[in-house]
């Protein structure tokens, strides 16, 4: 059955890093000796040697590879993926915001570690990024696999807060033309080379881009999420314990005035 | 001008043409999600099988249509052919709104696509609640829909308070 | 009612000539037909304009967004547990594979494992999901192309596939049942016979579909050779699935992926077509609706005992980070992409659904086809709508 993958990941978590461990010493980012990942490691180093400086970020984790790359080498990412790492099957394309949330975080009252909205400000203007790191307030993401090899790899992009823009992948895979035109409508991302761009879920006049943080619900600001009773207490306890099945009846009832 | 228009019917004339409009009721079906299947179930599985209460699936189009069942989540971009097919419909005609979606929203309450009840658009005069209703739901709001159209005056036709299956 | 005027039967007249203009338009070229977005031969509300010459399609285009809800903002204002309430209703028919790799992401994400029975029984539910998807697929297909009889036998027979769903779960549709650690709670006495008895109804219905369907001269004609997808284009749209496995591409995530789920303990055969056509799409996901049934029973005699819900806290928070988690869903690849900040919901979730890249390969398969067949080319590629709109 899964003897392949099976294999791979057993040695992966068993930790064999001698087999390759002058290259793999010399690339992690992360200091500590983590177990090397031999599927995914080659594919790591190729794409290194392929772009030089244009890969800006990398991370190997639980059986996943992310590399960020320079949005001017966005494109040529991708064909290295295709050509040299044999990558024909094109999974998805979509972005990410990394703007904390003003108006949204403000609403979950229910949440006492929000984090504040920090304005932007500092080297990359204040936002908290995750793996493989990001400078600028979007990012722009897809993952293609190999179905030869069973490896899929996600590819990153910092992408320019005033004028997001990267280069069309549609010519190298066909697929991405739908999930470029969503990116566009709901990130507002602008894909050079692409097509047509335009709306492909929303109606032609709808306003704004949903998927950036600072897009409101608007229903949200009518009425308060009724979420709050899944993290009350139970009526009889002070806090925390019991289960949370039969707050709901109660913790409804005790808060509807309150909200 | 019939006698209809006129509204001078005889009180047993009107209900026998009561009891043959109930029992011959066109449903035209907007299986828009979830619930269409669970629509879809009442209209084609044999175990609840719609026909028996004299209700006929799979009319050529809304214009053969005295009933629509709208089944399913409506959005903004989906309303205005909600309401073009509605107004294609001859009179009288019903509407059933079946499911959360299409009574208020449901769980997109706080979606920015989502039209939060179809009743913004088309008048409503049976609301089945769930998510999805079972099958058995929406032939209890049928039921529930032919009790009233028997009771219906042909000159007037009764507008009061919508039905809600359950309540 | 009020006397009919001259004026109302004029603005009668014109408002039917405006709607006939809407469906068929004539044009200098060719005719544009337009179907949809409320069109019995497409489930639910995809509109297609496409664009003839004479019967030939010359240029299609699919208009989606009538169903779009909006899930990958709506999760970003939900706490983990409530985004499973809404990931359910995006495959409608098989929904607690929907739920499935979310909550393994946000699992991986934890760093928490379920325990081995809680594996089992998600890995049971899920291909009992894909009962409930594909019997109806393989009814609806008869439908689309005029045979009526096969679509009663399968919504008869998915009956009682989702009884058995109801039972464990306690919804029909929406079993809303997995939770992040394990289940929601155990299963009912007696379930495992009642699976059992079941599994052998479908098998029966598969070999009634085979009588009925595949036998068919009509349904032969009608779907070998049409629509044909060669595995290299497949795969650059993104295909997936029982649709890329039609063109003869190896490739099914629950075997080749190391997934805490219990397919490996299971023996069962990921079968491929080499032909690419809407036929074999259909047998496809007939050998499939029986390689399932096979799953489930093997799973539930296997079934291991003991707890159905590791230690978890009580308000749960996700750590930092981001996990990307798929699984061969009964429409194709369906993975979630979810970053987390450290917050009670996740900061970002990019569903990546199947049919969305499915049909994406329309403008480019419809090329050229007939009309006719472009119903059986829709019905093969087997979309539900809430997939592609999200």
């Amino acid at each position: 059955m899964a003897a392949d993958a099976a294999a791979g990941e057993e040695a992966a978590a068993g930790g064999t890093p001698e087999a390759e461990s002058p290259a793999a010493q010399a690339t992690a980012t992360t200091e500590a000796p983590a177990p090397v990942d031999e599927r995914r490691q080659p594919w790591l180093e190729a794409l290194q040697a392929e772009l030089g400086e244009a890969l800006v970020g990398h991370e190997i984790a639980g059986g996943d590879v992310w590399v960020r790359v320079d949005s001017r080498a966005w494109r040529r990412a991708v064909v290295a993926c295709r050509d040299r790492l044999g990558c024909d099957y094109f999974c998805f394309l979509s972005g990410l915001d990394w703007k904390a949330d003003v108006d949204l975080a403000a609403e979950k009252v229910w949440d006492p570690e929000a984090q504040p909205s920090a304005p932007a400000a500092g080297a990359n203007g204040g936002y908290r990024t995750g793996v493989a790191g990001g400078d600028t307030r979007f990012q722009v993401f897809a993952r293609l696999f190999s179905t030869s090899a069973k490896v899929g790899i996600t590819l990153k992009a910092d992408l320019d807060e005033e004028d997001p823009r990267v280069e069309s992948i549609v010519s190298l895979y066909r697929g991405a033309e739908w999930h470029e035109r969503e990116a566009w409508e709901m990130l507002g991302f602008t894909f050079d080379g692409h097509p047509g761009l335009r709306h492909i879920y929303l109606p032609g006049e709808f306003e704004g881009h949903p998927l950036r943080k600072d897009f409101p619900l608007l229903s949200r600001d009518v009425k308060p999420w009724p979420g709050l009773v899944d993290v009350e207490a139970m009526p009889g306890e002070p806090e925390g314990g019991g289960d949370a099945e039969g707050a709901d009846a109660e913790g409804a009832g005790a808060e509807g005035g309150e909200g | 001008m019939g006698l209809v228009e006129s509204g001078h019917m005889p009180k047993p004339l009107t209900q026998l043409l009561n009891t043959a409009r109930k029992y011959s009721l066109w449903i035209y079906q907007w299986g828009l999600a979830c619930c269409g299947l669970e629509l879809g179930a009442a209209i084609g599985s044999p175990r609840y099988d719609i026909m028996r209460l004299g209700v006929i699936p799979f009319p050529s189009g809304a214009r053969q249509a005295d009933l629509v069942v709208i089944a399913g989540t409506v959005t903004d971009k989906m309303s205005p052919p909600i309401r073009r097919l509605y107004e294609q419909m001859p009179d009288p005609k019903y509407v059933i709104s079946m499911g959360s979606c299409s009574n208020c929203g449901g769980p997109y309450w706080d979606s920015y696509s989502v039209t939060k009840g179809v009743d913004q658009i088309i008048p409503v005069d049976v609301y089945v609640p769930g998510c999805p209703p079972r099958p058995e739901a929406l032939l209890e709001g049928i039921v529930l829909l032919q009790q009233r159209i028997q009771q219906e005056d042909m000159a007037s036709r009764w507008r009061g308070d919508p039905i809600v299956v359950g309540a | 009612m009020a006397v009919v005027t001259e004026f109302q039967k004029a603005a009668y007249v014109a408002g039917q000539a405006a709607d006939a203009r809407v469906n068929v338009e004539i044009e200098a070229e060719g005719m544009t037909l337009n179907i949809g977005p409320q069109h019995p031969a497409t489930h639910g509300t995809l509109r297609i304009v496409v664009r003839l010459d004479g019967e030939q399609v010359v240029w299609a285009e699919p208009v989606c967004g009538y169903m779009h809800r909006g899930y990958e903002k709506l999760t970003e204002v939900r706490t983990y547990p409530q985004v499973t309430t809404l990931v359910n209703r995006i495959d409608w028919l098989g929904s607690f594979a929907n739920e499935v790799p979310f909550i393994l992401a946000a699992e991986k994400l934890m760093d928490v494992e379920a325990p081995p029975r809680a594996q089992w029984i998600r890995t049971a539910l899920f291909e009992l999901g894909r009962l409930a998807n594909i019997t109806l697929f393989l009814g609806d297909m008869g439908v689309q192309l005029g045979a009526l009889t096969p679509v009663f036998y399968a919504f008869r027979d998915r009956e009682h596939v989702l009884n058995l769903i109801e039972a464990a779960t306690g919804g029909r549709f929406h079993p809303n049942y997995d939770r992040i650690g394990g289940l929601k709670e155990d299963l009912p006495k007696g379930w495992v016979t009642e699976v059992k008895s079941a599994m052998s109804r479908i098998r029966t219905f598969c070999d009634e579909m085979e009588d009925l369907l595949v036998g068919n001269e009509i349904f032969e004609t009608r779907t070998r050779g049409i629509g044909l997808v060669p595995a290299a284009v497949g795969l650059e749209y993104g295909l997936s699935g029982a649709n890329i496995r039609a063109s003869g591409v190896d490739w099914d995530i629950r075997r080749d992926e190391d997934s805490p789920l219990a397919w490996k303990h299971c023996d069962w055969k990921v079968w491929t077509h080499p032909d690419g056509d809407c036929f074999a799409r259909y047998w496809v996901r007939l050998q499939e609706v029986r390689e399932a049934t096979k799953i489930v029973e093997q799973l539930l005699d296997g079934l291991p005992s003991g707890p159905i819900q590791a230690k978890v806290p009580r308000i749960i928070k996700v750590p930092a980070g981001e996990a990307w988690v798929h699984t061969d869903n009964p429409l194709g690849e369906m993975g979630y992409y979810v970053v987390s900040k450290g917050g009670l919901g996740p900061f970002r979730t990019k569903i990546r659904t199947p049919s969305f890249s499915n049909i994406s390969i329309l403008p480019w398969l419809l090329r050229g086809v007939y009309v006719p067949d472009v119903i059986t080319i829709l019905a093969s590629l087997y979309f539900i709508l809430g997939d592609i709109d999200r």
